[in-house]
């Protein structure tokens, strides 16, 4: 067992405790699901495949703008205390490997993502019901759960770095949501797979539930991502002066 | 005017300029991608279809910026603990004009940079025609009163809040809601939905032939209800920010 990564996990989550910050993951997804819902039962006569459907409508802009921006958030307020005064003597100087450092902090960050998916499918279920829709959730509902997840940590490898890079809280929120229009624009030349914003939205089968997915490159697109930039930021604290 | 000049001094190296002008760089980069390879009947009305185009990247991304913005203006205060110390040399009432006024003059000048990058645009794409100078300056003023109401906003919650995130989720959540009500409506009266009800060009889209008309909206008199409500959000924000901070314990 990894003594030092658990003392990281346990530091982490006394730094959070009383921090508002899952209501963004909380209340985000809940704006997405009402107008969602309520523009897939106004417009029934052309959106006929139901569950199909209704996720369309509710995933398209949460996974292309906001998802993105919303990780970058929760990202950015890990490293916003050790930006703080001079708290970067502290951290860097805690008795335990800088790999186990990151990794308390990228442990919390992918809990909030499944912790997020999670709410999102719980939405879309909920919602489904309420619209009356006779048959059951699709049984690809898990698969979108699981891709939504993995490319959530490669978008969180991603913006753990900018904050760790960028003093700025605001900063990297704004880039993860640039990043994320940006998204849309490489995903529609077919190039998603190449860039980390886009494999959330692809990932989540944003709005194509039908899109068949190439697990292979998906997969391998986001474990890299997971890995380049968990060792830039490795580097990064490495080279990091007090 | 010595404060202002001090917020300025203050934002020389914290790159606020280019953080805006870089969000705004990806809209350009949008535009320029959207709008390539246009058809003939997209180069007769591309003028008209600018001004639609625009308002709604507007709609979705601005308040995500004046959120970025109001907090890297905010934010150098409650990092450095220094409103304590800068009420003592002046009042907090002269603080938070400055700073409102810091911001409007950067928005004013991101507006500038916008409509220039797009007439360029649409010169370059070969648009029929010239842009309609009454319609373009009406746009101007509106699009900048209401990203002015929704900095202020965004500004009085960054000051108020040394947790940023509070204010930069509102700011997301503003873009989501200003990018549900396009859905839904022509007009709303939440200061997140300004950039709708200031959209001065609406569209209709023919199913069959798959092309699209753009006009300039006729207002009703709730449509101009919800404009004139952009300028009261503008008003009441300032105040609320200027009261509400005057009145807080640092």
């Amino acid at each position: 067992m990894n003594l030092p990564l658990l003392k990281t996990i346990k530091a982490e989550r006394l730094k959070l405790k009383r921090s508002p910050v899952w209501l963004a993951f909380f209340f985000l997804p809940m704006i997405s699901a009402f107008f969602g819902t309520n523009n897939y039962m106004m417009n029934q006569g052309i959106l006929k495949s139901e569950w199909y459907s209704l996720w369309s409508q509710h995933s398209l802009f949460l996974c292309y703008f906001f998802m993105p921006a919303l990780i970058g958030t929760y990202c950015s307020y890990l490293w916003r205390l050790e930006h703080m005064r001079n708290n970067w003597n502290g951290f860097l100087t805690t008795p335990v490997p800088l790999s186990a450092l990151y990794l308390g902090k990228l442990f919390h960050a992918a809990l909030m993502i499944v912790a997020g998916n999670a709410w999102i499918f719980l939405l879309y279920f909920l919602c489904g019901n309420l619209c009356g829709l006779e048959s059951g959730p699709p049984k690809e509902a898990m698969g979108w759960f699981l891709g939504g997840i993995l490319s959530g940590m490669a978008v969180c490898c991603v913006q753990l770095f900018l904050s760790l890079l960028i003093r700025s809280f605001a900063v990297p929120i704004g880039i993860g949501m640039a990043g994320g229009i940006g998204g849309m624009m490489v995903t529609n030349k077919g190039l998603g797979l190449f860039y980390p914003y886009s494999l959330y939205s692809i990932g989540m089968r944003a709005n194509n539930p039908y899109r068949e997915l190439e697990v292979g490159p998906f997969v391998s697109g986001c474990i890299v991502y997971i890995i380049l930039f968990s060792l830039l930021s490795l580097w990064r604290l490495r080279r990091r002066e007090l | 005017m010595k404060t202002l000049q001090l917020e300025f001094y203050k934002i020389k190296r914290r790159k606020v300029w280019l953080t805006v002008f870089a969000m705004l760089a990806v809209q350009m980069l949008w535009g320029m991608w959207a709008l390539r390879n246009p058809k003939d009947w997209e180069l007769e009305c591309g003028w008209t279809a600018l001004l639609y185009t625009v308002s709604l990247v507007d709609g979705i991304m601005m308040p995500t910026i004046m959120s970025v913005l109001a907090s890297r203006l905010a934010d150098i205060e409650h990092k450095g603990n220094t409103y304590k110390q800068l009420e003592t040399l002046r009042s907090a009432g002269s603080l938070y004009h400055a700073k409102a006024l810091c911001g409007a003059i950067v928005i004013a000048v991101m507006f500038v940079v916008q409509f220039a990058f797009f007439i360029t645009l649409g010169y370059h794409l070969g648009y029929v025609g010239h842009p309609d100078v009454k319609y373009y300056l009406l746009s101007y003023v509106l699009k900048l009163a209401s990203n002015l109401s929704l900095f202020l906003l965004q500004l009085l919650l960054s000051m108020l809040f040394a947790n940023q995130m509070i204010p930069l989720v509102a700011g997301l959540g503003g873009s989501m809601i200003a990018l549900l009500l396009m859905y839904v409506s022509r007009y709303s009266f939440l200061p997140w939905g300004g950039n709708l009800s200031a959209a001065l060009v609406w569209m209709d889209w023919d199913e069959a032939t798959r092309i699209c008309t753009y006009f300039y909206r006729e207002y009703s008199p709730v449509e101009i209800a919800a404009v004139v409500c952009i300028f009261v959000w503008a008003i009441v924000f300032y105040i609320a920010g200027r009261i509400l901070f005057a009145r807080k314990n640092i």
